[in-house]
């Protein structure tokens, strides 16, 4: 089946639903594509369990006011449960491949989010190591508390509803766990403090955590996971640390469950696969590269694909909205509030660019790793295994050490490793947009590209 | 509630709910066992991104317990190599 829209908005988050709305305020009919069965995106995560309390969420009443405009706008139709496997551009149109059949435009948004950036440590594969998102997704997607005694861990703001989250929904939350210092936000208060909304935002978690009795360490990191005699997460071991990640001193926590994050990681497969230019950030993350309105570069200037939300840089849902904002304006060719999205946009990217000063990722990270500490997940390569290609077989670029030890080459394509490879490597900016590239965008079973009459 | 089995056990659920949530509901959390070293894998991140929580429903191997919604009847077991 082919199906043509005006507009495609691929992502049902902040940024894909503002998308989705301005451009259909705009006049155009938008086709809104989410692969997961409810909108929201992993921000306004919600359950489909009926009469089921929603104030797990942050800020879900603007959330839900927005999903229900897009739920009752004729001009948008809404394909939930619909995972993209390819993108390409063929004739001048982008065609957008799903298991029944394509999606065809001249017309994209791109909103494909970000998911939690994991560091490798020894234990990180055992179950109950998960990352943050993981503890926030159970309690948000499905109302269900991780474990009975969790420890909350990694570095940035979003740590805080997590163990909030978590905590005041009756869960045993044993300590919250941050990199960075108690006050190393004191530098930028200037500059957090043209951001009421999010410090009063914070506020409200830090005094949630302070009834529940949370204690928060600073300057911490959970360096390593400990199984019981059934393989299951018992203990871990956190190590006070110095400004570079290296370790000074360590004791350990018993805990089922550690929910660690060490910020987002833009997932930005499809602008790859669709050959658009990416770019690597401040924060050494991967991005898609765009102009003042949202557009992309793309070697085919006919088309009008465009880029919002975490894709073009980690920046939180404010920023998310204005630049979904900006994009579906833009793809509608409209200029209706432009200036004054713009300016919330400039406001909101200096915030985020604040936040990753005060929440700084250091590279001692690697001196936590022990010779088989597991780096690749999927294919169970260790950090041994990737020293040797490195130093033995010469493989000092990701791309020559993914051929010789398979790393990255699992289920998940390196989304979870190939920046810590890339990081392990020392990859210069060109490795690291390479890591990235994913032409089949999500695995796809053989019979289904058969019915698909593609084989 | 609903019901399902995992690993042959009856288990119950709400419906709505991710496989994987259903199953730490339970304190259950070995999804499979990784095919080279046999080491048992759970939940990671949450949001069908790693692939780490794989397991078989309905005699499907492969499944992503986490973005799975739990089905009255389903049959769940613990996918032993993936």
């Amino acid at each position: 089946m082919e199906l043509r829209h005006q507009v495609i908005v691929i992502g049902g988050g902040p940024a894909g639903l503002n998308a989705a709305k301005y451009a259909a305020n705009a006049g155009c009919n938008v086709a809104l594509l989410d692969s997961a069965p409810r909108l929201g995106g992993q921000y306004w995560r919600h359950t489909g369990i009926e009469s089921d309390d929603q104030s797990r969420h942050h800020n879900f009443d603007q959330g839900s006011l927005l999903m229900d405009a897009i739920i009752a706008n004729p001009r948008i139709t809404i394909y939930p449960n619909t995972t993209i496997w390819s993108a390409s551009v063929i004739n001048g149109e982008v065609v957008l491949r799903y298991k029944d059949g394509a999606f065809i435009t001249s017309r994209l948004i791109l909103a494909t989010g970000a998911y939690d950036r994991s560091l490798p440590f020894p234990g990180w594969d055992i179950p109950g190591v998960m990352t943050a998102g993981a503890a926030q997704s159970l309690l948000k997607g499905s109302g269900v508390i991780a474990g009975k005694r969790i420890v909350v861990a990694g570095s940035g703001p979003f740590l805080l509803p997590v163990a909030a989250g978590l905590s005041s929904h009756g869960g045993k939350v044993v300590g919250l766990i941050e990199a960075a210092g108690k006050f190393a936000w004191l530098p930028e208060i200037l500059s957090l403090l043209q951001n009421p909304a999010k410090i009063s935002e914070g506020l409200g978690y830090l005094l949630t955590l302070r009834k529940a009795k949370v204690e928060m360490r600073f300057k911490q990191a959970v360096i390593s996971a400990h199984a019981d005699s059934d393989g299951l997460l018992e203990s871990i071991t956190v190590a006070n640390i110095d400004a570079e990640f290296h370790i000074t001193s360590t004791y350990s926590i018993n805990c089922d469950v550690a929910a660690i994050g060490w910020g987002f990681t833009p997932d930005t497969s499809m602008a790859g696969a669709l050959g658009l230019k990416e770019e690597v950030a401040a924060d050494g993350s991967v991005v898609v590269a765009v102009d003042e309105n949202q557009r992309a570069s793309s070697a085919h200037s006919e088309l009008h694909i465009f880029a919002a939300g975490e894709i073009t840089g980690i920046g939180g849902s404010a920023l998310s909205l204005a630049e979904g904002a900006i994009a579906g304006l833009a793809a509608a060719d409209s200029r209706t509030n432009l200036r004054d999205l713009k300016k919330i946009r400039r406001k909101a990217r200096r915030f985020a660019l604040t936040l990753q000063r005060v929440y700084p990722i250091a590279l001692g990270w690697k001196s936590w790793l022990t010779p088989e500490t597991i780096i690749c997940r999927c294919e169970e390569v260790t950090h041994a295994a990737i020293q040797s290609a490195f130093t033995e077989l010469d493989a000092d670029d990701a791309r020559s050490a993914k051929l010789m030890t398979r790393c990255g080459m699992g289920m998940c394509q390196g989304r979870i490793c190939s920046r810590n490879v890339a990081d392990l490597l020392d990859s210069p900016d060109a490795d690291r947009i390479k890591g990235v590239y994913r032409p089949i965008i999500s695995p796809i079973t053989l019979g289904e590209l058969a019915q698909d009459g593609l084989l | 509630m609903i019901t399902f089995t995992f690993n042959g056990v009856e288990l119950t659920a709400r419906e709505g709910q991710s496989v994987a949530a259903a199953l730490i509901a339970h304190n259950e959390r070995i999804t499979r066992l990784t095919r080279a070293a046999g080491k048992p894998r759970g939940i990671f991140c949450g949001i069908g991104v790693c692939f780490d929580c794989l397991i078989i429903i309905d005699g499907q191997p492969n499944q992503r317990s986490c973005i799975t919604e739990v089905k009255a009847g389903m049959v769940v077991a613990v996918q032993d190599g993936a």
